[in-house]
């Protein structure tokens, strides 16, 4: 009979290696690259095909919205750098907070061949419009 | 009223500052005028506080568009109430809310010590109380003051954000805010303790009475928050793993396990190192959590936007982190206990894995939280995880957890028997395997709703049966009814019985959540008026969409008739609204709400030709997350309520 000395914290042990084990599997198997539009451009023959998580902003002018088929199209452009644009698809509403020029983050793949990301998940990111706007005032006033 | 709230913020920090001075003075000098200088400085500060509040209030109330806090968050078009709640609705007078509570806290423990004066922790608590203030106030003052003017006075506010504008979004920060106050004080308390040294056996029980309030409050927020994002934000949930949420949970987890190993340290005096290490924790995580939410270092769909208060407070969270401890490495010796677990099957035992599971929830979340970050640091790449991350990591432990909770009640203190625990087990045992049976006949058969729901039977087994053996040995006792006896029994021993409750509360939470996540069916589809769209049950036909304007907004409706079966049920509209001073429409969510299930739409787009996009969903069973979490806030402010000190009248016979 093994004595509460070693009983219970071989019990903690097994907890916390459990706990271990599910959290590598887990990072490893839904564990996704957050990249910006130009680096995974240029890497682009890397991260084909890859599931990524990418932030960027919304081109203007670009968004094509088939509401009845629930299609969305649009080109997502560097957040640094204007000139770097890739193509970007999603089926499924379109959010409230999504138009031109608003910050986006998309999760998918993205495919070299054709220079376009495939969203599975669609975030807008309200603009944090009250913080901006009260300094852009500041300073006209100044 | 500027002018007053700005005098106000300074004279609360100069009453905080003296109360420092005059402190660290008596302390020094041992001197009791000294600290009873410091005391009263320290209670007086909620006068000024107060005042600053209500000096804001006034400006909001008075459309004050030369204050700049005043015209970002609101205009003339809100409604009176939210004018009042927009208090809060910026990280200005968050500050300022916090700051106010946190006096008000202070006051009430200059009250609650008045006995105790002479007693050597006393000084140093309310040195912990006037610093976090001082910290506070040194931010209202000098980086985010709500008073500061614009050069000129705006004509209309900026407005307040739609989807703020909500009875859930009014009270889901304020209580939120109030939960990571009060983990103020029992920092303050165990600092002090370990600073002053010798703290009796009350000290324990105060902590734990504010720790139980702070945790309550905290339940509340995180509850009303989710439930706010379900009915404002329109995705369909109310939890989803998301920074911010985060930030406030992992305090709640600490906090829990605090609270469950406070009642060892009551009964037993061991766990007292590690309940320390608890308490500073939890101040520790409130701190981080404020830091997480301000400081913008992690993408969040809550987007409070970077401001320049993140790096205070890291500093801030650090010292406290640093202080609290080094003291407890620094008084190690005096804190150990003598006695240890004397068996792994004990009650004891049982809390101790609770602490083990709730600190590995803590930990993982954490984890997954930060880990763009670390991934970055380490690695050089940014990985982020989300909602699948947490869900495959948390349940397991979750269930763990829940398995606990059911056993903790059948297995007694220091060691159990044998026939004890076959005496024990029997009931719940066959009730858990014949609600098992009836899960599996009714085909519920993945393995974690399965779970889930098992061991939740289980637990309410357990629970059942110790309000029945208790209810039956007072009826032995004293002659009286089953029915008068099991109130009468509760209410005596609240302490306990809460806890009781408190348990039935998650047991009807895990129902609800299983029954959410696991169960949910959802559709979407863009529909001609008179075309259908179907969810489980329920078919809902679209009949007429037409538009409106009201006060601050103009609105996009459309109605609808539910079928269910085939069965006309009842009709439903749903809106979109455009808010003049918004720059996005805002999705309104239309629910039909049962006990059995919610019927959830919303309506994402409407067309040109008035086709409108609609989202359906069945989410089985949500109502009793918010009614289990509501049983839990009972049953926490059910075992904190006090004693009274008057004897019972014994009648005569």
């Amino acid at each position: 009979m093994m004595s509460k000395k070693v009983k219970v914290p071989l019990a903690i042990t097994a907890i916390l290696m459990a706990m271990g084990y599910l959290m590598y599997t887990g990072i490893s198997d839904t564990g996704v690259y957050y990249r910006t539009v130009s680096e995974v451009l240029d890497q682009a023959s890397i991260f084909d095909g890859q599931s990524l998580r990418i932030s960027g902003e919304v081109v203007g002018g670009t968004i094509q919205y088939d509401q009845e088929n629930l299609l969305l199209s649009f080109a997502v452009r560097d957040t640094e750098n204007d000139r770097v644009t890739m193509r970007a698809s999603y089926k499924g509403v379109m959010p409230d907070a999504f138009k031109e020029d608003v910050e986006v983050i998309l999760e998918g793949s993205y495919s070299q061949y054709d220079n376009l990301f495939n969203a599975t998940i669609l975030l807008a990111k309200c603009p944090s419009k009250y913080v901006a706007e009260a300094e852009n005032e500041k300073q006209v006033s100044q | 009223m500027v002018e007053l709230g700005n005098l106000s913020q300074y004279a609360a920090l100069g009453f905080a500052l003296g109360a420092i001075i005059l402190l660290v003075g008596g302390i020094i000098r041992n001197d009791f005028r000294y600290i009873m200088g410091g005391r009263r400085a320290l209670a007086f500060t909620p006068l000024f506080t107060t005042m600053a509040a209500l000096s804001l209030t006034y400006l909001f109330a008075t459309d004050a568009f030369q204050v700049e806090y005043v015209m970002s968050y609101s205009d003339r078009a809100l409604p009176f109430f939210y004018k009042l709640t927009a208090f809060w609705a910026g990280q200005d007078g968050s500050l300022l809310f916090w700051v106010w509570t946190l006096s008000l806290f202070a006051a009430v423990v200059a009250f609650n010590t008045r006995n105790e004066l002479e007693q050597r922790p006393t000084p140093y608590i309310y040195l912990v109380m006037a610093g976090c203030m001082v910290f506070f106030l040194f931010l209202l003052t000098r980086v985010t003051n709500p008073f500061e003017l614009l050069p000129f006075t705006s004509r209309d506010g900026r407005g307040l954000n739609p989807m703020l504008q909500n009875p859930g979004m009014i009270f889901h920060p304020p209580t939120l805010f109030l939960g990571y106050v009060g983990f103020t004080v029992p920092f303050a308390y165990a600092l002090g303790a370990m600073m002053g040294g010798n703290p009796d056996e009350s000290w324990l029980k105060k902590i734990r009475v504010w720790s139980v309030l702070s945790w309550v409050f905290l339940t509340i927020g995180i509850i009303l928050g989710g439930q706010w994002a379900y009915v404002e934000l329109g995705w369909g949930g109310y939890w989803a793993w998301d920074p911010v949420e985060n930030a406030s949970f992992i305090p709640w987890l600490v906090a829990t396990a605090f609270i469950h190993t406070s009642i060892i340290q009551e009964r037993r005096n061991i766990m007292r190192v590690w309940n320390m290490v608890l308490i500073v924790l939890t101040f520790v995580l409130c701190l981080f959590g404020t830091y997480l939410v301000r400081s913008g270092i992690l993408q969040s769909v809550h987007d409070f936007g970077a401001t320049g208060l993140g790096g205070y407070f890291l500093v801030f969270m650090a010292g406290a982190a640093l202080l609290g401890f080094g003291l407890i490495v620094f008084s190690y010796q005096r804190l150990r206990s003598e006695h240890s677990i004397e068996s792994y099957l004990s009650r004891e035992s049982t809390f101790l894995f609770n602490n083990v599971i709730l600190l590995a929830l803590a930990f993982a979340t954490l984890f997954g939280t930060m880990f763009p970050l670390l991934s970055e640091a380490v690695t050089g790449n940014k990985v982020t995880v989300s909602q699948p991350f947490f869900n495959r990591v948390n349940t397991p432990l979750f269930l763990l957890l829940l398995l606990i909770t059911g056993l903790c009640p059948l297995i007694g203190w220091r060691k159990a028997s044998a026939s004890n625990l076959r005496k024990n087990f029997l009931l719940p045992a066959a009730v858990t395997t014949a609600g098992g049976l009836g899960l599996f006949i009714a085909g519920i058969r993945e393995v974690y709703p399965f779970l889930a729901v098992s061991l939740s039977i289980f637990i309410a087994s357990t629970i059942f049966q110790e309000f029945w053996t208790g209810t039956r040995a007072r009826v032995r006792l004293t002659g009286e009814g089953a029915l008068i006896a099991f109130p009468k029994l509760v209410w005596k021993m609240r302490s306990r019985y809460g806890g009781f409750v408190a348990h039935l509360g998650v047991v009807l939470m895990v129902i609800g959540i299983t029954g959410s996540y696991a169960y949910k069916q959802e559709n979407q589809a863009t529909l001609k008026q008179g075309q259908t769209i179907a969810v489980g049950d329920y078919t809902l036909r679209y009949d007429r969409a037409g538009t409106y304007s009201d006060r601050n907004r103009e609105v996009q409706a459309a109605e609808f008739s539910i079928f269910r079966d085939g069965q006309y049920l009842d009709k439903m509209r749903t809106e979109r609204r455009f808010y003049t001073n918004a720059e996005q429409p805002t999705t309104e969510v239309s629910l039909r709400s049962t006990l059995l299930e919610d019927l959830y739409v919303t309506m994402p787009a409407v067309g040109e030709n008035q086709e409108v996009t609609l989202k359906v969903a069945v989410n089985p069973l949500v109502i009793w997350v918010w009614i289990g979490g509501f049983v839990m806030v009972f049953g926490g402010i059910m075992s904190i309520i006090p004693r009274f000190t008057r004897r019972e009248i014994i009648p005569h016979v």
